[in-house]
């Protein structure tokens, strides 16, 4: 796959991101710094109502007061700190979340075929969760760094060597916790492992308990989720034993800083060279300063995996789409308009010539090697060939999912490559070999290509589809939600909405992937039968992979080794070409055993529908 | 930090289901008690420790300072090391302990909780959904795991904290502990409202980021079909619809977050305003000492943080009951497809016997078999044929006793087969389900499935007798192909020869075949079909029929409609008759362009 190479790190598309934000980011930062200020204050101003107020005799009531406005304005500023922090980050991950998305919308059909649905959907969700964390922690890191400074500051002015003693051991919270982040991490890692090899034995068990059942291999199973047992149990106390060795040590830490102002502190008290409000000051410092330590050390720890993730998704984000709109498009010529009382007023469309094309997905192994092929507007033709003849390749280049390599295909003289995508795409409509359903009503997946098209549209290509009886069988007709998360189709149905959505689309050229594999043999007639309307003056290219699909089309392309052996009507065909006879051979042993079971099931007949709801066979 | 749990509605338990939940997980954590008291115990002392530390400062303050005792001061420094290095030492066991006997309990529920699923009949895996049961044993589990890791020492610290923390502020000054009393409320009434808008914020966001995974999920897997017809500016659209929601609800979970925290700060804060205040007033009027007002501004954290961990954890705890009672439900689920009490073992061979065989599916209004009474010889094959639905599948299925009939019985050998020990059973009656189904591992794992004791040898053995050892020794890695690994996929045809070793391996008497709808490549075909004669060869087989080339090569045919064998007998017989299947014998011949 050629493919630009990223650029080697995610800061570039960090620092857009906060730059896109950045007022709403400085207002956190100053919404934090003032929290500081306040919580600041608090240990000294507790000092001053100590010494002055509760051992002195002034005005303990001033120093109180002071201390209650410092609790609302640190009240409300972290409040609003908070508010700040996670809506910035929230935004910053819904935003890149959004670009992520409409990124893969536009990537090429080829970097698709090569990326795993899984990879793509840990870019959007869990990446981006780890970017979000990061920078939530940017107001919250400021304001603690300012916080932790100015606390420094303010004891060394008042007890230089005390403060010294004190807060020795509290720059180790900040290296504990950072230690502890990335030690824990691949412990964690490794728990997830464990448990998806159990996740794994579980779902073995229980989609092939039909196997499992039938050999009473119940202990099997059972021996094999002990093992997996056991090992999440040791991995998790791999992991707790990290978590015992750094949590208790965290804790005590600030306590040694306590001791420390306790013991020395308390011995100048006792030699009048410090007060004891002072003193009481140093231990609320220490106190102050545990969080934003352990926090700092946390924020790097989530800097270093926010970097990982920015880099994995900056790389999807700088891969430029393969396939794209051309500088300056041509249009297609508009078809055209013959007298007003002319029984069809089109004249047809859709002539699609391939020229000397040359392809293949690894450019090493070429699939098509100087294919050529003319088919008239109007014209319907039936590609066959053996597996891997590279006949369904020829569908993929016409819609532009993969460019050629030499060589180019025109549709109606224009080459694909010149035309907006958009064009190309509603001139040319495809049924794929498996239909995928949107979660939407059924009304929504048939127009799928014509959000606007009305309800008596809709039900007419549904009709033409054969899909109308089912669909007004269906709980609530064709408002019923289908889908992943709805009801759900069998194939036969799947394909004839899939079908009625191609119809619908009314493109110049339709092409049909072998759209009948998944239909019920006993219905594949019916489907056939609404093929040949929907082709009748329209440019078809019919992608077979069986005998049955052959008859729709007015010719018969024969496709080996990349060309066009023969081209020539199904009769001519069976009669001069031997390769011909054994392809379709091939076809019809496979397909005649489904001939069988139509009879065998059209002879019985009836009563599909009851084992379904039984839940049998 | 985690994300928290939460618990929907309908599944929060009342307090009696609390109750018998709680009772249940003691029962269970049996043989882990030594540890849970090691770690409640430990848990104790590191509470006390950690109070002890303001205490001693108030010592010091009154017998050190008050006192100008340089010994009390002293004294009160080497109490606190002592303290604090205690506090470090029973904090790394209570750690330990706890984990040792919560990962404990976690692995003995996988496996109690995996072995009763194992034993449940295949009704059982008919009516529940497999994503269920594997959410059961995973997530359903995992979430625990995060509650012993992080949430059962925090929840029981923090509230031996908040106890002990007021019996000592009581102890030492009753009229500040009121003055705290009258601020705690605030702070408990506060943490109560934001766990329960904190649940739902939660449970909302949970559903939105469901919805918005599968718009993203929708997105990915259909590009292909949203660029074929060019929507890709609808798609996102529709995208940035659900994504604009998770945002809002997010944002719904930050807004009930900032008035509770900032709350939590405030009070905080004010409550060392109080404690000086109040506290100084007092220390003046002499009813307490400066070091009572210095341990109260220190002990305050002890009493807050609790609180506010406890409401957090309430969530938690609650979502864990939730999971553990839907884990019992499980285990106290008795398979209906169970073991004789006094299994007998099947003999060697026999005849199968099907007597006035009826059954219904749970659920379905009409019977899926009525009154089906049927005697398959040893060594005999029999087609069942019919139309989908009429009931051939579920006769096979009460034939080999993956059901039990609701009237009548089956017998092998003239041995109920409800009274067989299931180890005879499956080994005289075999099904071969028509997928190929794989297990993660190697060929020979695969294939030793269906007999754990076999040695490498037997199993190539159950290759070879079907005639394909060839084949799969090819194989670069031969019989040692991991068969999930990526390039060593193994094809529809090859997966099916597996299975069918499976069978020959455990060398049944009786063999039960569900035939595969789906198509082969023509060369493949013919392999599995010479491997599946080999198989067949001097067995009792008893065949769903899906192609007429298999029931020809039957002794004899049962036409099976409307959950009733209408007609038995052989080919001959069976067209002579003129019935239902001479019918569809001529209706394949007909279509049968080569037929000789």
């Amino acid at each position: 796959m050629p493919q630009v190479t990223p650029p080697p790190s995610g800061w570039p598309l960090l620092r857009r991101l906060l730059r896109e934000q950045r007022r709403g980011l400085i207002a956190g930062v100053v919404v934090g710094l003032l929290w500081s200020a306040a919580k600041v204050t608090v240990p000294r101003l507790t000092r001053q109502a100590v010494d002055r107020g509760v051992i002195g005799r002034e005005s303990l009531w001033f120093w109180t007061g002071l201390i209650a406005v410092a609790a609302v304005v640190s009240g409300v500023f972290s409040g609003w700190r908070r508010l700040i922090a996670f809506r910035e980050s929230r935004l910053s991950e819904t935003r890149l979340r959004e670009q992520l998305f409409a990124h893969y919308m536009r990537l090429h059909v080829g970097y698709h075929d090569h990326s795993q649905t899984g990879q793509l959907m840990s870019r959007a969700s869990s990446d981006l969760q780890q970017i979000q964390a990061f920078i939530v922690m940017i107001p919250i890191t400021a304001s603690n760094l300012a916080m932790v400074a100015a606390v420094i500051v303010v004891l060394f002015t008042s007890q230089p060597f005390l403060a010294l003693i004190a807060l020795a051991p509290l720059p180790m919270v900040n290296l504990l916790s950072h230690r502890f982040s990335h030690s824990i991490h691949p412990a964690v890692l490794a728990v997830q492992v464990e448990q998806a090899e159990l996740a794994t034995v579980v779902e073995e068990s229980v989609s092939g308990v039909r196997v499992i059942k039938g050999f009473g291999a119940e202990q099997v199973q059972a021996d094999k989720l002990r093992v997996e047992a056991d090992d999440i149990r040791r991995v998790s106390l791999q992991s707790a034993r990290i978590r015992s060795s750094f949590l208790p040590a965290l804790d005590l830490l600030p306590n040694l800083g306590m001791i420390a102002v306790l013991g020395i502190g308390g011995h100048r008290v006792l030699d009048g060279r410090m007060s004891y409000g002072q003193m009481l000051e140093f231990m609320q410092y220490i106190a102050l300063l545990v969080f934003p330590l352990r926090n700092l050390g946390m924020t790097v720890a989530f800097g270093q995996r926010a970097a990982a993730a920015l880099l994995r998704v900056n790389e999807v984000l700088s891969t430029a789409p393969l396939v794209d709109d051309p500088k300056r498009p041509k249009m297609l010529p508009d078809p055209p308009v013959l007298s007003a009382d002319d029984d069809d007023p089109r004249r047809p469309v859709g002539g699609v010539r391939f020229q000397d094309v040359h392809f293949g997905y690894d450019p090493e192994a070429p699939v098509l090697r100087g294919f050529d092929l003319t088919i008239p507007p109007g014209a319907s033709v039936a590609l066959v060939g053996s597996t891997g003849s590279g006949k369904s390749t020829v569908a993929r280049l016409l819609t532009r999912f993969y460019d050629v390599q030499d060589g180019a295909i025109r549709l109606d003289g224009i080459d694909v490559r010149d035309l907006e995508l958009g064009a190309l795409r509603r001139a040319v409509g495809i049924v794929f070999e498996d239909t995928f359903l949107f979660n939407d009503s059924v009304r929504g997946n048939i127009a799928f290509a014509r959000p606007d098209a009305d309800a008596a549209d809709v039900e007419r290509a549904a009709r033409l589809a054969g899909a109308d009886d089912f669909v007004m069988a269906l709980p609530n007709g064709y408002d019923t939600v289908i889908g992943e998360r709805g009801f759900s189709l069998s194939g036969g149905q799947r394909q004839r909405i899939a079908i009625a959505r191609a119809i619908l689309s009314d493109p110049r050229v339709l092409v049909l992937d072998d759209a009948t594999s998944a239909v019920d043999p006993s219905k594949e007639h019916e489907i056939r039968g609404a093929m040949a309307t929907v082709m009748q003056g329209r440019t078809t290219i019919v992608i077979a992979h069986r005998a049955g699909t052959i008859a729709l089309a007015d010719t018969v392309v024969l496709v080996d080794d990349g060309r066009v052996a023969a081209h020539a009507t199904h009769e001519e065909l069976l009669a001069s070409n031997e390769r011909y006879r054994e392809v379709l051979a091939a076809l019809t042993a496979e397909e005649a055993e489904e001939v069988e079971e139509a009879e065998l099931a059209r002879r019985t007949e009836r009563s599909e529908h009851a084992e379904r709801i039984a839940g049998g066979d | 930090m985690w994300g928290g749990g939460a618990v929907s509605d309908e599944d929060r338990l009342d307090r009696a289901e609390t109750g018998r939940v709680l009772r249940r997980s003691l029962e269970f954590a049996e043989p882990h008690r030594r540890h849970l008291l090691a770690a409640l115990g430990f848990v104790t002392i590191s509470t006390m420790c950690t109070i002890a530390g303001p205490l001693l400062v108030k010592f010091a303050t009154d017998r050190g300072f008050g006192g100008g005792s340089v010994r009390a001061l002293n004294g009160a420094v080497i109490a606190y090391c002592a303290v604090v290095v205690l506090n470090y030492v029973v904090g790394r066991q209570q750690f330990m302990a706890i984990n040792i006997a919560g990962e404990g309990f976690l692995r003995d529920l996988r496996v109690k909780v995996f072995d009763r699923l194992q034993i449940q009949s295949m009704a059982f895996f008919d009516r529940n959904k497999a994503g269920v049961l594997v959410a059961r044993m995973t997530a359903d589990i995992e979430s625990m795991g995060e509650l012993i890791q992080f949430g059962l020492l925090q929840f029981v610290s923090a509230a031996l904290l908040l106890v002990f923390t007021i019996i000592v502020l009581a102890v030492i000054s009753w009229e500040l502990t009121l003055v705290v009393l009258a601020v705690l409320p605030v702070l408990v009434l506060a943490s109560i409202k934001f766990q329960r808008q904190s649940n739902h914020a939660y449970l909302d966001v949970r559903e939105k980021v469901g919805q918005n995974l599968s718009t993203l999920q929708e997105g990915i897997v259909g590009v292909r079909v949203i660029q074929a017809y060019h929507r890709g500016a609808e798609q996102n659209r529709r995208f940035v619809t659900s994504n604009r929601s998770l945002y809002a609800a997010h944002l719904h979970t930050v807004r009930i977050s900032v008035w509770y925290f900032g709350l939590v700060e405030f009070v905080g804060v004010f409550a060392v305003a109080l404690m000086v205040g109040v506290g100084g007033w007092l220390a003046h009027s002499g009813s307490i000492t400066v070091g009572t007002v210095a341990a109260f501004v220190l002990l305050l954290a002890n009493l807050f943080e609790p609180v506010q961990q406890l409401s957090q954890l309430y969530n938690t705890v609650q979502a864990a009951a939730a999971s553990l009672h839907k884990l019992y439900g499980l285990i106290d689920t008795e398979p209906d497809v169970g073991e004789h009490p006094r299994p007998v073992v099947l003999p060697a061979s026999g005849a199968l016997v099907a007597h006035g065989l009826t059954f219904r599916y749970d659920g379905s209004q009409r019977p899926a078999l009525v009154d089906v009474s049927i005697a398959v010889a040893p060594g005999e094959r029999l087609a069942l044929v019919g139309p989908t639905g009429a009931g051939k599948s579920t006769m096979a299925k009460l034939l080999s006793r993956l059901y039990d009939p609701n009237e009548g019985y089956v017998t092998f050998g003239d041995v109920d087969l409800r009274l067989a020990s299931m180890a005879s059973l499956r080994e005289r009656v075999v099904v071969v389900p028509q997928e190929g189904f794989l297990f993660g591992g190697t060929i020979l794992d695969n294939i030793r499935i269906a007999r754990p004791s076999a040695t490498d040898d037997e199993v190539a053995g159950s290759l070879e007798s079907i005639g394909v050892l060839d084949r799969f020794s090819e194989f670069p890695d031969g019989l040692l192909t991991e068969v999930r690994e990526r390039g060593s996929r193994l094809s529809a045809g090859e997966r099916q020869l597996i299975s069918l070793a499976r069978a020959a391996l455990v060398d049944p008497a009786v063999l039960v075949l569900d035939e595969a709808t789906s198509n082969l490549d023509p060369g493949t075909e013919a392999v599995v079909e010479r491997a599946l004669e080999h198989l067949m060869t001097g067995r009792t087989v008893i065949v769903v029929a899906h192609r007429l080339s298999t029931v020809r090569r039957a002794d004899r045919i049962a036409v099976v409609d409307h959950a009733r064998v209408v007609e038995l007998g052989t080919h001959y017989e069976l067209v002579a008759q003129g019935g239902r299947y001479a019918a569809l014998a001529a209706a394949w011949i007909k279509s049968q362009p080569t037929a000789n």
